[in-house]
């Protein structure tokens, strides 16, 4: 049972109830940094123009999506939807391009990695480059260090609804890249229902080949596997491509240094001669 | 799943609605709609796919509050009428009743749940969650129909055809869209329902046998989405031909069966001097038939002109089962003898 006396608690810890008792849930915060008291209504910008923008933005939404419907399927007509054997969902051509992924390293926890992204020349690509560094934070609860990643955000609708990428069509990631020949993981999060399944990710590898080439891969969605918290799990399942949240790019690989990822752009495509539905647990479970 | 707890859960389905047929009694009633429920759970969940698993939450939690709400405006009928006699219902919870039974039917604008339930679950799953739990429930709503505000019966199947129609618009996975066809045929069966419950029975009938035809179809053609429709031609042109027609059946067209229900609806609520009614219903089965006539091009209108490295199957044997066959031909033609249909009911 958790003691809650001689924890020093959060005024505003959010508490979730178990059947074990009444434990808190609380966000990361860096051992180190004291823990911040702002209260919430300070953090809010009142600005009557961005408010008034807000309103503008969210209700032109809301009217696209109303009336996007008798195009066809989200907004699209059907022939377009029947057609399409590739889609290129990201692109790097400009500055809002970039707007739409977030990088983080270890540094939020104490580390010495570095991570920037930045279009490349002639504003044609992405460069995701930075610096690696292993060495353990000295906080006396980190045991290791030492990652990089990039992720996408996620698709918001009108009035911030999370909306998902619906990839139902496809079933291969085509991504154009030219790496440093650096080991990278690819990671997909799905919409979960269940709080506990909030760190279900599913991953593949992404070896890149370095060199002034540019390299296609071509990562079939049956090869992803389940992981959770960085832990394989042991119940896999296929990845379902309906609410796809979120695409991401770890870098974990152990070893201290600069590192160099340009990419073109990230799409998927039908690979009709690709018909494995799923890589792993091929064998019938409880027969 | 083993065929045993196979053959148990099947069973309790069978015996939840039979009882729930059977019964006079709010409780013995109730109780065939609970069994019902956690029956159907297992076969939600025979997969171990976390969507199988929100799918089965989601039901549960949905079917449950509704049957809370039943038991609840039962025991105040039991209260303040002093019996508990299905069909003597004269207490002011009527309306709580209707709404408690239209959520466990997924009318709107109690339908949020449905569409989501029926993509998380397998097409097998999801033939007996929208023909066979329909039942129980449906017959409780018949035998209380006298007694329910007429008003409240039409505005539900308004909003259920409306927002059936409307929301199978944008959709492009299959279960979804049966799941709010499945809601636009609720709709059609509950605005007759106060004043011709037989009506209603024919359009339960009618749209039983053409749910259970295109969910027979979907699954031996294994298409999740409507793109993958489209490459179904080579593998049973005779399917491919019959299901557009069944699709239009659904839609409603003549001389299809599915003709027959919204004919005689309409004519019915003219009859009872709710012409607009009838206009508003007609017009948003127009939504509908757009989403019906989607599949039917994908499936049977179009060829793919993908060219592709796999080489076309044309040879294959797709042995159709009989009960789909049989389905297929009710579906389509059944029109010529509504006479013998109605009088059966």
């Amino acid at each position: 049972m958790f003691c809650v006396k001689n924890a020093r608690l959060h005024p505003r810890t959010i508490w979730h109830f178990t059947s074990y008792g009444v434990l808190p849930i609380r966000c990361y915060r860096r051992p180190g940094v004291p823990p911040d008291n702002t209260p919430p209504w300070k953090k809010i910008d009142f600005n009557f123009s961005k408010g008034v923008q807000g309103i503008k933005k969210h209700f032109g939404l809301l009217k696209k999506e109303m009336f996007e419907r008798f195009e066809g399927p989200q907004g699209r007509p059907m022939r377009e939807i029947m057609l399409e054997q590739t889609r290129v969902v990201w692109e790097f051509r400009n500055q809002e391009s970039l707007e739409q992924w977030v990088v983080s390293s270890d540094e939020e926890m104490g580390g010495k990695s570095k991570i920037y992204l930045r279009l490349s020349r002639n504003n044609q690509t992405a460069l995701l480059y930075g610096n690696m560094c292993t060495e353990v934070p000295k906080d006396g609860e980190t045991r290791y260090s030492g990652y990089c990643t990039l992720r996408s955000k996620q698709l918001l609708g009108a009035f911030n609804v999370k909306t998902h990428h619906d990839w139902s069509n496809f079933n291969t990631l085509y991504l154009r890249i030219r790496g440093d020949g650096r080991p990278w993981m690819m990671n997909i999060a799905t919409e979960t229902y269940f709080q506990h399944q909030k760190n279900d990710m599913y991953n593949y590898f992404l070896y890149t080949r370095g060199g002034p080439y540019w390299q296609d891969v071509k990562i079939p969605f049956s090869k992803f596997f389940l992981t959770s918290r960085g832990r394989i799990q042991d119940d896999q399942h296929p990845l379902w491509l309906d609410k796809i949240n979120t695409l991401g790019f770890t870098l974990g690989d152990k070893a201290d240094g600069p590192f160099h990822l340009e990419i073109d752009c990230i799409g998927v495509c039908n690979d009709r001669a690709h018909t494995e539905e799923f890589a792993y647990e091929k064998y019938k479970k409880n027969p | 799943m083993s065929p045993y707890i196979l053959f148990v859960m099947l069973t309790s389905l069978g015996l939840g609605t039979t009882l729930t047929f059977t019964s006079s009694h709010w409780l013995l009633a109730w109780m065939g709609l609970e069994i019902n429920t956690l029956a159907i759970i297992p076969l939600m969940t025979n997969k171990h796919h976390p969507r199988a698993v929100e799918a089965a939450t989601k039901y549960f939690l949905t079917q449950a509050a509704a049957a809370a709400i039943l038991l609840f405006a039962s025991i105040y009928n039991a209260w303040y009428s002093g019996q508990w006699f299905i069909q003597d219902m004269s207490s002011p919870v009527s309306t709580l009743m209707t709404l408690a039974i239209a959520i466990k039917l997924g009318i709107a604008p109690m339908h949020f749940w449905l569409p989501e339930v029926m993509q998380g679950i397998s097409i097998n799953t999801g033939l007996i969650l929208v023909t066979w739990q329909k039942l129980a429930p449906l017959a409780l709503l018949m035998q209380i129909s006298h007694n329910i505000k007429p008003e409240l019966l039409i505005i539900l199947g308004l909003m259920s055809t409306i927002i059936g129609g409307w929301g199978g618009l944008n959709q492009t996975q299959i279960r979804k869209i049966m799941a709010y066809s499945s809601i636009a045929h609720l709709g059609w069966i509950i605005s007759i329902l106060h004043f011709m419950p037989a009506l209603a029975m024919v359009n339960l009938f009618i749209y039983l046998i053409m749910t259970i035809t295109m969910f027979m179809t979907f699954n031996l053609l294994n298409s999740p989405t409507i793109n993958t429709l489209a490459v179904n031609w080579s593998k049973s042109p005779i399917l491919a031909a019959t299901s557009a027609l069944a699709l239009l059946s659904l839609g409603g067209l003549p001389p299809l069966s599915g003709f027959m229900p919204k004919w005689l609806i309409i004519q019915e609520l003219t009859n009872q001097e709710l012409a607009p009614t009838a206009t508003l219903l007609a017009l948003s089965a127009l939504l509908s038939l757009f989403f019906y006539l989607r599949l039917s091009y994908s499936l049977s209108l179009t060829i793919m002109p993908n060219t592709h490295p796999q080489t076309l199957n044309w040879n294959m044997k797709i042995t159709t089962p009989l009960p789909l066959s049989l389905m297929m031909m009710m579906t389509l033609t059944m029109l010529p003898i509504t006479p013998t249909i109605i009088s059966l009911f």
